[in-house]
């Protein structure tokens, strides 16, 4: 049991974690990301799985590539994922081998 | 001398002001008494200035540059940050020379924080000084601690903070009484996939250990066990600091629920100082 997916943050994890952290902190860039996620994603160089899953609102996936779950929770909220849906894409992952690295 | 009026204790969540309906209207209302009598009993004090040691939810500060710990040394503070969090804006005046005072003396003291003279805060800060219903012109020093993002400082660190901040409080001639309130915990766990699953053991136990006399036995369980009660549950980093400001005085809680469907076991208490 752990309490974080990774003790010290990936260069992956760094990647989306900025991605998250700028478009709810940087003026405008949410509604440009809501305007054409995939010209905005494009600005970050993110490996091309990272750049799906935010696409896809794919939480479980999120979580897993080992983004600050701060950082995910407030992007869930600013892009209005229902808080059912987040909550039961995080709930899949309770028994999954990759859940805080076993 | 400073004398300090009351050090209190008080879990925060966004969930509160987003998703108030989430749980039944009696129970809401049994929890935001709890805060406003918390607010009464610290207003009793008279307080002329506040130390809120809260944390950063990764607004104020990102990967590129972390403080392990920072002071604020701001005139003024406006609040909150999140474009998604239900609450009135307002500004709360801060009290630019007390965090002065207290950051050089750190340094002084082998303490070495970074500082911010600009900085929003965010729920962690405003959620239970809105609760609570504490006057915003009352001037405040915020002292964040990194709780969010690994690698962070240890309990027993952040209690040492608070023991630096005791003692340097009641060194400071520049007001007469001064409260803390350190907010943040207890059990609960921010988007992962233990997220409503609060450990009310934890809590219960951290509880009992706070209101003991075993300081170290506290920081050694808030240490070995944390890992048990989520990523939120780390926040009780302001729970060591603020037992190490009350230098030995006697805890009780004055208010404990796990409440699952607000994710967060929250508690609220007060040192006997
Ligand atoms: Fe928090």
């Amino acid at each position: 049991m752990a309490n974080w997916q990774e003790m010290m943050p990936s260069t992956r994890a760094y990647m989306m974690n900025k991605v998250l952290y700028e478009l709810h902190h940087k003026p405008d860039h949410l509604e440009a990301y809501n305007d054409d996620a995939d010209a905005y994603l494009a600005r970050f160089a993110l490996p091309q799985d990272l750049a799906d899953c935010i696409k896809g609102n794919d939480v479980a996936q999120m979580y897993l590539s080992g983004v600050n779950p701060y950082l995910l929770r407030a992007h869930c909220i600013g892009v209005k994922i229902p808080e059912d849906v987040s909550l039961a894409a995080l709930r899949s992952l309770l028994n999954h081998e990759g859940y805080n690295n076993g | 001398m400073a004398e300090i009026t009351g050090i209190y204790t008080a879990s925060h969540t966004p969930v509160m002001l987003n998703f108030p309906d989430r749980i039944p209207a009696a129970l809401r209302e049994e929890i935001f008494a709890a805060y406003r009598a918390m607010g009464d009993d610290f207003m009793a004090g008279k307080p002329d200035a506040l130390i809120v040691l809260s944390n950063d939810h990764l607004h104020n500060f990102f990967l590129d540059n972390f403080p392990a710990f920072c002071f604020g040394c701001a005139e003024s503070y406006e609040s909150p940050i999140e474009h998604w969090l239900h609450a009135k804006r307002r500004t709360f005046a801060g009290d630019q020379a007390f965090g002065a005072y207290l950051l050089q003396n750190a340094l002084q003291s082998d303490f070495d924080p970074a500082f911010s003279m600009e900085m929003v805060l965010d729920h962690g800060s405003l959620t239970p000084l809105e609760l609570a219903g504490i006057d915003p012109d009352l001037p405040i020093v915020p002292i964040l601690i990194n709780c969010v993002q690994p690698p962070m400082p240890t309990m027993r660190r952040s209690y040492d903070l608070g023991r630096y901040l005791g003692k340097a409080i009641a060194d400071y001639a520049g007001v007469e009484r001064v409260a803390i309130l350190a907010t943040g915990g207890i059990s609960h766990d921010i988007a992962t996939p233990r997220m409503g699953m609060v450990n009310e053991e934890f809590d219960q136990t951290f509880l009992s250990l706070m209101e003991g006399d075993d300081i170290d036995a506290t920081i050694r369980y808030a240490t070995d066990f944390v890992h048990t009660a989520g990523n939120g549950c780390e926040e009780i980093r302001m729970w060591m600091a603020a037992m190490g400001a009350a230098n030995g005085a006697k805890y009780h809680r004055t208010y404990y629920r796990a409440v699952n469907d607000w994710y967060t076991g929250i508690g609220i208490g007060r040192f006997e100082v």
